[in-house]
């Protein structure tokens, strides 16, 4: 069946054509990446109107022609909007220059500047596209519609529709819709995405649930307590849009330089049309005039090396990047990373694996029951059910080969626990597992005071994690969120390259400590909710420029209001991916030091690049002009200054290759 | 009692795509005159075509030498698909503003919207609780009530549009067709060769369109090569 065409994609994109609703197939195809395809177009234009120049000029100029018109159009109107704005820059001067080359005959190198501009801009626009579809994904997982209660009826309706005090249904496997107050039912919620928390939270009548969580087990009523457009997902929507506006625009090396380059060229210029023929005693008009100088000036400040000094360096680096399985969207992200010092680190799936491990299964009080028999019990009847619990403690039976069992009158208590009757040796014993809520009501009296002491304890030790009821016996099955292998090496670089580290997470505060201890980490921040998460970056990237790592839809606004956000592409949620500028495509963030050190050099090189760049200006093509120097050195320096400075950003290419370890 | 609709019917199109087609078929008989149910790039191309026998028919009249009529094709040929392209271009950039605004209409004017849903839905025949029904289930979805809205309410076709790249290419490609088989009607037959060849290209254009329109072929026909005659015998008597 053919999938219905989603409005949200073509809006979010900024009514990208490749996606328009009215375009048919075959019509977005045509639009897919335009702007390069007739950058690459022009390019090959550009070849043939040089070859031809040699042997026939008109056939030349009509290529010529083609690429003025193709790449040419679009950077005039673009000059045009930032002079509008008064904005005098590098595109500005580069544009002047290209149209004005036609004036002195030579047109080639002006198409030459346009082909090139035109080239670094649409493969950057490109992939700065995939950045638009932040908020997308996000709004792919927020139900539209849900199941109201009415007059014993359920009816679907929007979720746009639904007012504050009506009545919703969410059954097993769905997600929570509207933030609301549960009035019927019991279940868990998975709120990892939302929250960090690793550990499905249960739910009863009277608890709060926020829109976005998946409902886990059984059907719950919720009165909903807040409309759609104020729901716990789209607050996050709303946080990312403003944490985006908010981000402090990576301006390219270039554009920064430009800004006080192209004036001043340009007003050399002007000075020299006037100067000039007074100066050196020539007409202003005319082929060895002022304003043919001045023309063959403006022109040459702006020559090839200029152009192509950012974005050989940023390719090269991106590809070098790219060769470590490292994305990132645009090569400004190098700018931003190598003025960072802080990095900031979300814990559960960036630093820890994110799935729940078993690790220890213990008797509460003296018993001569083994644990090998409770795990048996334990894994016979958590395989009956679907919960990251229940999952850890099978993957622990497997691996500590531990027999299942038959159970009998298995059933399932949603939001609490399961219960049943195991069958060992011949011998029936009732057996539950489940929260402590649960089994507490399951308990003898003679065990229940002991049993509340324990936990009062237990609590404060941030043991509580699930409890096997055999009998009258108490087992205790500790869970934890493992510690990825890499993270300990990964912290100890970073703090080796003089980087502040902060652990940003919205689980609780003694699973963070855990955590962070372990690693090193001395400053933490724990149960974060999103905005909250968003509020602490903003703080610390208003002080120095600031890395956040994370993986979860709740560090989303945290990744867009980072001054460099990275995320990671197989675990991290698409809304994450989305909202980062870095994705580590294989999840291994132990080259996230080198991609540091890489962003710093690459920064390095393009320095020098433009020095080299601005040093043949300089020292040779405006000696030339002024009748100092013969002409054919300056053409000689110019371009083997281009070639240079080519060669000069492939190193970067070549650092992707060797410095493969930290 | 299933009723058993003959395949042909359908034409091996499933039912959604046999109304969509349908629909399509009303709203392009009626629409405007280059919106024939010719596919748009055909329907350019053969345009295209015609234009360029013409004005290349009418400059030979004037006696223009072959160099001067080859570079008059040439720029013509850049001129008619450059703003092919961008008409169609201008169209898609209207046809986004109005997908704005509606979108805006369906997110702050609920109310309305739903009354403007009731009423199409009412004049379709549905009435009392099932319009009540059909209305809840579109207002449902943002998404498919947007499509809704685009093709019920403001007659809009979805996926319909061919880029405008492929328009212009389109048109070069009926212009350089023309242009070369009226240079080859030159080379042939000096005299009579240019002549007969437009009136024949602009006789074949008018052919297909009205057949393929399943209009009376010969009517076209007569009248697009009287319409030529005219044009062309204007010129000639006051050169």
């Amino acid at each position: 069946m053919k999938t219905p065409y989603v409005f949200d994609e073509f809006f979010a994109s900024g009514r990208e054509e490749s996606i328009s609703p009215f375009f048919t197939q075959q019509g977005r195809r045509w639009g897919k990446n335009l702007a390069l395809k007739s950058a690459l177009l022009s390019a090959l234009l550009l070849a043939c109107a040089f070859a031809l120049s040699f042997v026939n000029s008109a056939a030349s100029n009509l290529l010529l022609i083609a690429v003025y018109f193709l790449v040419g159009t679009p950077a005039l109107i673009d000059a045009i909007e930032d002079v509008r704005n008064l904005e005098i820059n590098i595109d500005v001067l580069m544009t002047l220059a290209a149209l004005l080359s036609v004036l002195i005959g030579s047109a080639l190198e002006g198409a030459l500047l346009l082909v090139l501009f035109e080239l670094s801009a649409s493969m950057e626009n490109m992939v700065m596209l995939k950045t638009k579809s932040a908020v997308l994904s996000l709004q792919r997982m927020t139900p539209k519609t849900a199941l109201v209660v009415a007059d014993g009826l359920i009816h679907e309706r929007a979720t746009s529709d639904i007012a504050i005090g009506e009545l919703i249904l969410v059954q097993a496997g769905e997600l929570v819709p509207l933030d609301g107050t549960v009035v019927s039912g019991s279940s868990e919620l998975n709120l990892v995405h939302l929250t960090g928390e690793s550990q499905p939270q249960p739910k009863h009548p009277g608890d709060e649930v926020p829109a976005g969580a998946r409902n886990m087990q059984g059907a719950l009523t919720i009165k909903v307590t807040r409309i759609s457009s104020d729901s716990t997902l789209n607050r996050i929507v709303h946080l990312i849009t403003q944490a985006q506006s908010a981000k402090p625009k990576v301006e390219r090396f270039l554009d920064r330089f430009g800004k006080w380059y192209a004036p001043i060229i340009i007003l050399l210029a002007l000075a020299f049309a006037f100067i000039l023929p007074t100066l050196l005693s020539i007409p202003y008009l005319g082929k060895e005039g002022g304003v043919y100088r001045a023309l063959a000036f403006l022109i040459a400040a702006s020559p090839c090396a200029l152009i192509i000094a950012t974005p050989t360096a940023y390719l090269s680096a991106l590809s070098s990047c790219a060769k470590r399985g490292i994305l990132l969207k645009g090569g400004s992200i190098l700018d931003a990373i190598a003025g960072c010092s802080i990095v900031a680190l979300d814990k559960t799936g960036t630093l820890t694996t994110g799935t729940l491990t078993c690790s220890q299964v213990a008797p509460l009080f003296k018993t001569t029951y083994s644990p090998a028999h409770a795990l048996s019990i334990a894994a016979s009847l958590e395989r009956q059910a679907v919960h990251p619990i229940g999952d850890a403690i099978v993957r622990f039976a497997q691996a500590q080969k531990a027999p299942l069992c038959p159970i009998e009158d298995f059933k399932a208590v949603p939001g609490f626990g399961l219960q049943g009757t195991a069958l060992i040796d011949g011998q029936k014993m009732s057996a539950f597992i489940g929260h402590p809520d649960y089994i507490e009501e399951k308990l003898p009296p003679h065990l229940l005071k002991s049993f509340t002491a324990w936990r009062a304890e237990a609590t404060y030790k941030d043991q509580l994690s699930a409890i096997l009821l055999i009998d009258d016996v108490l087992f205790l099955f500790t869970f934890e969120d493992e510690i990825r292998p890499e993270s300990a090496p990964l912290i100890s670089a970073l703090i080796s390259q003089h980087y502040d580290i902060v652990l940003l997470t919205g689980d609780h505060s003694l699973h963070a400590q855990r955590v962070g201890s372990a690693l090193g980490i001395e400053k933490i921040y724990s149960n974060l909710r999103p905005e909250d998460k968003l509020n602490k970056v903003s703080e610390l990237a208003e002080e120095r420029g600031l890395i956040m790592v994370g993986d979860g839809v709740n560090d989303a606004p945290a990744l867009a209001r980072a001054s460099v956000g990275i995320s990671m592409g197989k675990i991290g949620s698409a809304t994450a991916v989305d909202a980062s500028d870095v994705v580590f495509l294989h999840d291994d963030l132990s080259s996230l030091p080198w991609l540091l050190s890489h962003a710093k050099k690459t920064m390095r090189i393009l320095r020098e690049n433009l020095t080299l760049a601005l040093g043949v200006i300089l020292f040779a093509t405006t000696p030339a002009l002024l009748g100092l120097v013969p002409l054919w050195a300056a053409v000689l320096l110019h371009e083997g200054g281009t070639v240079l400075v080519g060669l000069s950003s492939l190193r970067l290419l070549r650092m992707g290759k060797t410095t493969r370890q930290i | 009692m299933t009723h058993q609709t003959p395949p042909e019917h359908f034409q091996g199109k499933s039912v959604t795509e046999h109304l969509r087609d349908a629909r399509r078929k009303g709203a392009t008989a009626s629409g405007e005159i280059h919106g024939e149910d010719l596919p748009s790039h055909l329907n350019e191309s053969l345009s295209a075509c015609s234009y360029m026998a013409l004005a290349l028919l009418l400059l030979w009249l004037m006696g223009l030498s072959e160099k001067a009529l080859a570079l008059f094709a040439l720029g013509f040929l850049i001129w008619m698909a450059g703003s092919t392209a961008l008409r169609a271009w201008a169209k898609m950039e209207r046809l986004h503003r109005l997908i704005e605004e509606e979108r805006w209409e369906i997110e702050h004017h609920r109310a309305q919207e739903r009354e403007e849903l009731s009423e199409l839905y009412a004049a379709k025949g549905f009435s009392g609780k099932l319009l009540e029904e059909v209305v809840d289930v579109l207002m449902a979805d943002d998404n498919r009530l947007l499509k809704v809205m685009l093709e019920e309410e403001l007659g809009l076709s979805l996926e319909r549009e061919p880029h405008p790249l492929k328009l212009a290419f389109s048109t070069a490609l009926g212009g350089v067709v023309a242009a070369l088989l009226l240079f080859l009607g030159a080379k042939l037959w000096p005299a009579a060769g240019v002549p007969l060849v437009a009136l024949l290209l602009i006789a074949g254009s008018a052919l297909f369109t009205a057949r393929w329109d399943k209009r009376r072929s010969l009517n076209a026909l007569i009248w697009h090569l009287a319409l030529a005659l005219f044009a062309t015998a204007s010129v000639y008597f006051l050169l």
